[in-house]
């Protein structure tokens, strides 16, 4: 057996260090929400708990269930929905060239660049206007229309490197600008789909701010706002409030197992033509 | 299909400039030129891909395109069915789904889509091929699928964009003479672009050579190989390229004569009619490689040096220097020649042409 060279043994104390550093607080989070409230006190934060209990875990559930509901729900609609727009959008943009085309797109991708702060207070002026105040349909709608903007620029981008030739041969043979879109433009994009459907999804997903304005109570209060609501007004129940974040994180991670190859396949899309 | 006038412009400059043709039914007809030509252009404007800034379009007595009557037919609506370079297979359909495409697109029946691909298919020799996605099939049988794409629908022009140019040059021979083959079992009338003189040669009815957006000649590959109106054609046609020595017009008891500077060449008495009408005595005598032989005589022949020979198989190329000019002879394989040996070189009369070296334009 050949002993590995000193550069290898240096490289490998670093990155078991980097892991070290950053599974760290996971550890924390994980010990600490199976540990009784007095194993909370008496243990160290590293430590394994004395008596391991599931009761956080259910006790978090009960609070989160309704709240992780709500999200869900919109999570998913706008997600989908903003994916859809913003292929639509790209499509038309970078295929169906029309007078002014770049100015379109210019002011879409200003609206990346727009900190969700500015908006607030006439956000939520809208919102209420609509009806749609503390609604399920109103944080689809706000979440929606942000999105538009970043999908439209991820979806526009990898339509440029469709070929031409493509859509003059769908053209020549007789299909319209919509039939060429369903039938063979939207059949080509399920890469970027799985890509911007992850962003848009982990985005809205973790999105505190417009959850925390446009919804009160329990009708459409979003897991994000739930989960620091854990923390209590006079005790911190630390162990319900790290098994409220395993609650929380679940979902996307389990995103990410399940797309995360179509995620490496789209980003490198872009990079290697053919 | 008829071109009246038809100019497109790019910002970056000319494509196609004042362009007209008439191209017969059922004709094959060939658009050849160096890349930038405008011979794609053309072919996009007839598609209906581009619109042009000026001219009128007609596919038999419909008019497709006219920019002064404001007439533009959308490529959806023009019957044309279009072949590309690099085939534009939809990737994520299968062989049947490509050359199902236009037929599903325009609505057709599921039984009628079947029975119309099957029969596309079988005439391509592809038949075994349908459940197969482009990326599973070679650069022929890609090429095939195409062409099926083209013909299911049984349209009134096939365009074709440079087919055969991503092909390897043996199959390329092989695809040219299936082309050939099916252009004369189906009739339809093809206008098909390519760079390739000897692909315009061996498939065109009748070929169109453009430069720079103008067109310089029309006619049978005979005719633009034997009778090149100017000197880009005589030089873009026939591989290896016609020889062309610059000289002067001398006319000498009757007799006409080119000074190449180092001899003179008299003028057969057919061309001397022709040349002597000529205002300028600056010309440049074009013969091809064919009719350029090596010869022990020294009477109305040009000396030369052997730089280099390249057998052919079945002939040999000569390529030889005169007045520090390149020249290539078509000699017998047998011959045997040095590098640097001095040789005479013999023009065939009746196969010389006479370019005027203002404006390019043969003389005779």
């Amino acid at each position: 057996m050949t002993f590995p060279k000193p550069e290898r043994i240096t490289l490998y104390i670093l990155l078991a260090f980097f892991i070290f550093t950053s599974v760290l607080p996971l550890w924390t989070c994980i010990m600490t929400s199976i540990k009784t409230a007095q194993d909370v006190i008496y243990t160290m934060p590293l430590e394994p708990p004395s008596s391991p209990t599931l009761d956080p875990m259910m006790q978090a559930f009960d609070i989160m269930k309704r709240p992780l509901l709500n999200s869900f729900a919109f999570t998913i609609f706008a997600t989908i929905l903003s994916c859809t727009l913003g292929s639509t959008n790209g499509y038309i943009l970078a295929k169906i060239r029309f007078r002014g085309s770049e100015v379109v797109f210019l002011l879409l991708a200003i609206g990346i660049f727009i900190p969700y702060q500015t908006v607030l207070i006439p956000l939520v002026m809208t919102i209420s206007k609509l009806g749609l105040y503390n609604t399920i349909q109103g944080l689809i709608l706000t979440h929606t229309a942000y999105g538009i903007p970043i999908c439209t620029l991820l979806f526009r981008s990898y339509y440029e490197d469709i070929p031409e030739s493509l859509m003059r041969a769908a053209k020549t043979d007789g299909a319209g600008t919509w039939t060429t879109f369903r039938r063979i433009v939207l059949p080509l994009s399920s890469p970027m789909f799985a890509v911007a459907g992850v962003f848009q999804f982990t985005s809205i997903w973790n999105d505190f701010l417009f959850g925390l304005v446009l919804a009160r109570g329990t009708d459409a209060l979003p897991a994000s706002v739930a989960l620091a609501n854990l923390k209590g007004t006079t005790t911190a129940f630390w162990n319900v409030q790290m098994a409220g974040a395993w609650w929380y994180a679940l979902p996307v991670v389990i995103i990410y197992l399940i797309l995360g190859k179509y995620l490496i396949q789209g980003y490198m899309a872009g990079a290697i033509k053919g | 299909m008829t071109i009246k006038n038809l100019t497109k412009r790019y910002e970056t400059g000319v494509g196609v400039e004042g362009l007209n043709l008439e191209i017969r039914d059922g004709e094959f007809f060939i658009l050849l030129g160096p890349s930038g030509c405008g011979k794609s252009t053309t072919l996009l404007c007839v598609a209906g891909l581009l619109r042009p800034n000026s001219g009128e379009i007609w596919l038999g007595d419909k008019l497709v395109t006219s920019v002064e009557r404001d007439i533009y037919v959308t490529p959806q609506k023009r019957g044309v069915a279009m072949v590309f370079q690099d085939y534009a297979l939809y990737p994520h359909m299968t062989a049947f789904g490509n050359i199902a495409f236009p037929l599903q697109v325009s609505g057709k029946s599921k039984p009628e889509v079947e029975t119309r691909v099957r029969k596309a298919a079988e005439s391509l020799g592809i038949s075994q091929l349908l459940d197969r996605k482009p990326k599973q099939l070679s650069g022929g049988q890609r090429q095939r699928v195409a062409l099926g794409r083209a013909i299911v629908r049984e349209p009134e022009v096939f365009l074709m964009d440079e087919p055969l140019a991503n092909l390897d040059a043996k199959l390329r021979v092989h695809m040219r003479a299936e082309l050939k083959n099916l252009h004369q079992k189906l009739g339809t009338t093809t206008l098909y672009v390519t760079h390739d003189q000897v692909e315009a040669m061996s498939v065109g009815d009748r070929i169109a050579i453009q430069k720079d957006g103008i067109l310089q000649q029309v006619g049978t590959p005979e005719d633009v190989y034997d009778r090149p109106r100017n000197m880009f054609v005589g030089g873009f046609i026939g591989s290896p390229a016609m020889n062309m020595l610059e000289g002067n017009l001398v006319k000498k008891d009757g007799n006409v004569e080119v000074d190449l500077g180092i001899s003179a060449f008299e003028l057969p008495n057919r061309t001397k009619e022709a040349v002597k009408e000529a205002k300028r005595s600056e010309v440049v005598l074009g013969v091809r490689p064919e009719h350029t032989t090596i010869t022990k005589h020294q009477k109305n022949a040009i000396e030369a040096n052997v730089s280099f020979v390249e057998l052919i198989g079945r002939e040999l190329h000569v390529h030889l220097t005169a007045r520090e000019e390149p020249l290539v002879a078509i000699a017998e394989p047998t011959e045997r020649l040095e590098v640097g040996q001095q040789v005479w070189l013999a023009f065939d009369k009746s196969k010389i042409h006479i370019f005027d070296k203002e404006t390019e334009e043969a003389l005779i």
